[in-house]
C-alpha cells in the first residue's frame, strides 16, 4: 500500500491540483481533431475490438465510410456533424481508406 | 411499412439509400421534410416551416440547421422499432450557447414548432435521437460541449450537454486528477447530462447517476434561465456541493420530462480508491436467479457491496461477441440448453454476477470472506482475476466497474441479423428472489410467443432491480420489426397487470407506460406542462406528457 495514496483516499486530500480549474478551460473539442483522435474515441471501440468488422487496411472507399457514419447500420448508430464535423469525416474517410492493418486489432 | 404521405419514401428507404451510397442522396428521389407532410410538425405547413427554418438559420448559422432529407438522415437512425413511421423528425437545429437556445425557443414559440432536445442523442434502445411524435425538430445540444469546471478538492464537475463520458475521462487523466467517472456501459459516445436526465445507471459505487447529480441550469420555454439548488444564490460557492438548496426540490422535474431544456449539469466524481478488486459469481441454472437476488440484497442494503451489481444472463453476454446463427438456427427462441452449452464453452454460467470491492487491501480482506461465503452457500462459484483474467466478459465488467470506456455491449444489437434492432424494456423488480424469478418467467413466456430470445440482465440498486430486457430483432426484416413492437407492447401491458412498471421507456411506448402510473399523475404532469410550456414546444409526448 502506498502511504500517499492511502492518505488521499481516506482524507480526500488531493495534492496534484489544489484549486478549482478555471471555467471553460477545455480544448475546443471537435474542432480539427485528427483522424487518429476520432478513431480512438469512437470507431476503435467496436472496429478491431470484437464488435464491428475490421476497417483498417481494407482499402474501404472514403465515400463508403462517410455514408456509413452518417446513416448508421446494424449495431452502429449514426454520427452527426455535431459529433464528427464534415471536415473531420472527410479526413477520417481518407485516412481509413489509406490505412494499414493494425496487428493489435482483433475481430471479425 | 407504410410510406409517408405524398412522398412514397419511407424511413427504411431513406436509411437504405444512405447505406447504399452517398450519390443516391443527392438525387431528388428522396423526400425533403418540406414536401413530406408526414414528417412535418402537426399544424405547421411547408411555408411556415420554411419561415421558421430561415429564422433558425439566422440564430445558429446555416450550417447548423438540418432541414432536408440528406442532412436529417443521421437523426432518423434508431435501433428501436418504428414500423409505421411515428417517430420521424422534421429536421434538427444545433445551438452553441445558452443564448442561442433561448433564441431557438423563441422561434419555436412563434411558429408552434415542437423541439425534441437531445444532448448526445445516443439513447440507444430507447429511440436514439428520434422524437416521441413525428414532425418534431431535434434540438441537438452536442455543440455545447464544455467541461465548465472540475473542482479538484470537492471532486465535482459541471458540464454542458455535449460532453461525453470519454471527454470527462480524458480530462481527468490529462489533468492528473484522482477521480473516476461512473459510466453506463456505452460511455465513449454518450453524455453524463443526457444519461442523468434519463436517470440512467452505471456500475461503480456512484452508479445511480441522478443521486450523484448536484445542481442544474435549465432554460424554460419562455427563455427564463433557472439554476437549481444553490446555483441561484448570488456568489454561491456550493452549487455542486449541496443538492437540495432551499424550498421545493425541483431538479427531478427536469428528468424524464419536457418542462425545460437543461444546459448545465453538476455531478459528483468518485475518489479513485487505492485498491479495486472485481468479482464474478457464476451460477449454472436459470432458476438460480432467485437465490442470487436474495444473497445480494443484504449486501446492497448495508453497502458491503458498494456498487450497482450486474447479474448478466448468459444469452445477453453471448450476444456481445457472437451472433444468434452461431448458436441456433431454428426460428423459435433459443432454448436454455443451447445457451448453456455455449456459455460453458466460454467460461460463463447462466447467470454471471459482477460486483467489486473498493478501498484498501485491509478493507477488502475483511469484507471478501463474508461475501464469498454467502454466495458459495447459493451454489455459486466466486471468481476473481486469478481464475478469469483474459476472459473477454470478465475483462469487460472489470473495465465497467472502474468507470472505464467500452462499447463492447453494442454488439448485441446485431444478434439476429445485419440490420440490427433493439428495444429495451426495463421494469423495476423488488430485490426479492421469488418475484424476480416470476418476472424472468413472464418475460420468457411473452418473448417465446414471438420467437424472440431472452437476452436480459438485472442491475441491482439497493432495494430494487432494474430488469433490463433487451428485445433483439432485425430491422432488415419488416415483419420482424412490426412483431418487435407488438411484443414490446405486450410486455409493458402484462408486466403492468402485475404491478411491475418500467423505470424509463423508449419513444414507442411512452404513452403506454405513462398510463400505468395513473390518471392523477398524468394530470399533474399536464398541469405543470401547461404552466411551464403553454405552447407545448418542448418535446411533446416525452414520458407521455402533452398539453
Ligand atoms: C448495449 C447498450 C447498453 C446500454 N447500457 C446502458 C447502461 O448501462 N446504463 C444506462 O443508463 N443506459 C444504457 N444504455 C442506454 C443509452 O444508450 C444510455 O442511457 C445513454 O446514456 C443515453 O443517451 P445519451 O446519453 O446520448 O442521452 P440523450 O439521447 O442525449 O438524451 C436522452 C433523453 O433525455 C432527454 N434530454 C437529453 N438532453 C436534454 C436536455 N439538455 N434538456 C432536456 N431534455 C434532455 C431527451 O428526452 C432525450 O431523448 C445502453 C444502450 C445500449 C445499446
Amino acid at each position: 500500500m502506498h502511504i500517499a495514496k492511502m492518505a488521499m483516499f481516506t482524507a480526500g486530500i488531493i495534492t496534484a491540483t489544489s484549486a478549482a480549474l478555471a471555467a471553460g478551460q477545455t480544448k475546443p473539442a471537435y474542432q480539427g481533431r485528427t483522424p487518429q483522435d476520432v478513431y480512438r474515441v469512437t470507431c476503435g471501440y467496436c472496429h478491431g475490438h470484437n464488435v464491428g468488422p475490421l476497417i483498417l487496411g481494407r482499402k474501404l472507399p472514403a465515400a463508403t465510410i462517410q455514408t456509413m457514419v452518417r446513416a448508421g447500420r446494424g449495431a452502429m448508430p449514426a454520427f452527426r456533424p455535431t459529433e464528427i464535423t464534415n471536415a473531420e469525416l472527410a479526413a477520417l474517410g481518407l485516412w481509413i481508406e489509406k490505412s494499414k492493418a493494425n496487428a493489435k486489432e482483433h475481430g471479425q | 411499412m407504410s410510406a409517408p404521405t405524398g412522398t412514397g419514401v419511407s424511413r427504411r428507404d431513406v436509411i437504405r439509400a444512405g447505406a447504399a451510397g452517398a450519390a443516391f442522396l443527392s438525387t431528388a428521389a428522396i423526400a425533403s421534410p418540406l414536401d413530406g407532410a408526414r414528417m412535418m410538425p402537426p399544424g405547421v405547413d411547408s411555408d411556415r416551416f420554411a419561415a421558421a427554418v430561415k429564422e433558425l438559420r439566422a440564430v445558429v448559422g446555416a450550417d447548423w440547421v438540418f432541414a432536408n432529407a440528406e442532412s436529417t438522415l443521421p437523426y432518423l437512425s434508431t435501433f428501436t422499432p418504428d414500423p409505421d413511421g411515428k417517430h420521424l423528425p422534421s429536421g434538427a437545429v444545433a445551438p452553441a450557447s445558452v443564448e442561442e437556445v433561448q433564441a431557438v425557443l423563441k422561434v419555436a414559440n412563434t411558429y408552434g414548432l415542437p423541439l425534441w432536445p437531445v444532448s448526445t442523442g445516443k439513447n440507444m434502445g430507447y429511440g436514439n435521437a428520434t422524437p416521441a411524435t413525428s414532425g418534431q425538430m431535434v434540438l441537438d445540444l452536442k455543440r455545447m460541449n464544455k467541461i465548465i469546471e472540475v473542482d479538484a478538492e470537492l471532486g465535482t464537475a459541471l458540464v454542458e450537454p455535449g460532453v461525453t463520458y470519454q471527454d470527462l475521462h480524458d480530462y481527468l487523466q490529462a489533468n492528473n486528477l484522482p477521480y473516476w467517472v461512473d459510466v453506463p456501459t456505452v460511455g465513449p459516445i454518450v453524455s453524463p447530462l443526457g444519461n442523468t436526465l434519463e436517470r440512467g445507471v452505471g456500475y461503480t459505487p456512484y452508479g445511480d447517476h441522478f443521486f450523484m447529480q448536484c445542481g442544474m441550469e435549465v432554460v424554460l420555454a419562455d427563455g427564463t434561465v433557472v439554476r437549481t439548488g444553490m446555483g441561484s444564490v448570488k456568489n454561491s460557492t456550493t452549487w455542486q456541493a449541496f443538492k437540495w438548496g432551499y424550498g421545493p426540490y425541483i431538479d427531478g422535474l427536469f428528468t424524464q420530462s419536457n418542462f425545460g431544456v437543461v444546459t448545465k449539469l453538476g455531478m459528483w466524481l468518485m475518489p479513485a480508491p487505492p485498491v479495486y478488486k472485481p468479482f464474478m459469481v457464476r451460477h449454472m441454472e436459470m432458476a438460480d436467479v432467485s437465490k442470487i437476488v436474495d444473497a445480494i440484497r443484504p449486501f446492497r442494503m448495508n453497502n458491503l457491496i458498494p456498487n450497482c451489481v450486474l447479474m448478466m444472463g448468459a444469452a445477453y453476454q453471448l450476444a456481445m461477441f457472437k451472433r444468434r446463427a452461431d448458436i441456433w438456427t431454428e426460428t423459435r427462441s433459443v432454448p436454455d440448453e443451447a445457451i448453456k452449452a455455449e456459455a460453458v464453452k466460454n467460461g460463463l454460467g447462466m447467470w454471471n454476477t459482477y460486483f467489486a470491492l473498493y478501498g484498501t487491501d485491509e478493507i477488502i480482506a475483511a469484507i471478501e470472506p463474508i461475501i464469498r461465503s454467502a454466495f458459495e452457500a447459493t451454489g455459486g462459484e466466486v471468481l476473481t482475476e486469478k481464475e478469469m483474467a483474459g476472459n473477454p466478459w470478465f475483462e469487460h465488467h472489470k473495465t465497467l466497474m472502474r468507470g472505464g470506456m467500452s462499447l463492447e455491449e453494442v454488439g448485441i444489437v446485431r444478434w439476429r441479423g445485419p440490420g440490427g434492432g433493439m428495444v429495451c424494456f426495463a421494469p423495476v423488480a423488488p430485490a426479492k428472489g421469488a418475484e424476480t424469478a416470476e418476472q424472468t418467467k413472464l418475460a420468457k413466456e411473452i418473448l417465446g410467443k414471438y420467437n424472440f430470445d431472452y437476452n436480459a440482465a438485472f442491475a441491482v440498486g439497493s432495494r430494487e432491480l432494474h430488469h433490463l430486457i433487451f428485445l433483439l430483432f432485425d430491422k432488415d426484416d419488416a415483419a420482424e420489426e412490426r412483431k418487435a413492437q407488438a411484443c414490446m407492447e405486450e410486455m409493458v401491458l402484462r408486466f403492468g397487470e402485475k404491478g411491475w412498471a418500467a423505470y424509463r421507456t423508449g419513444v414507442s411506448t411512452m404513452d403506454l407506460v405513462a398510463n400505468q402510473y395513473g390518471e392523477a399523475n398524468r394530470m399533474l404532469n399536464k398541469r405543470l406542462k401547461a404552466a411551464l410550456d403553454p405552447n407545448g414546444v418542448i418535446a411533446p409526448g416525452k414520458s407521455g406528457i402533452t398539453l
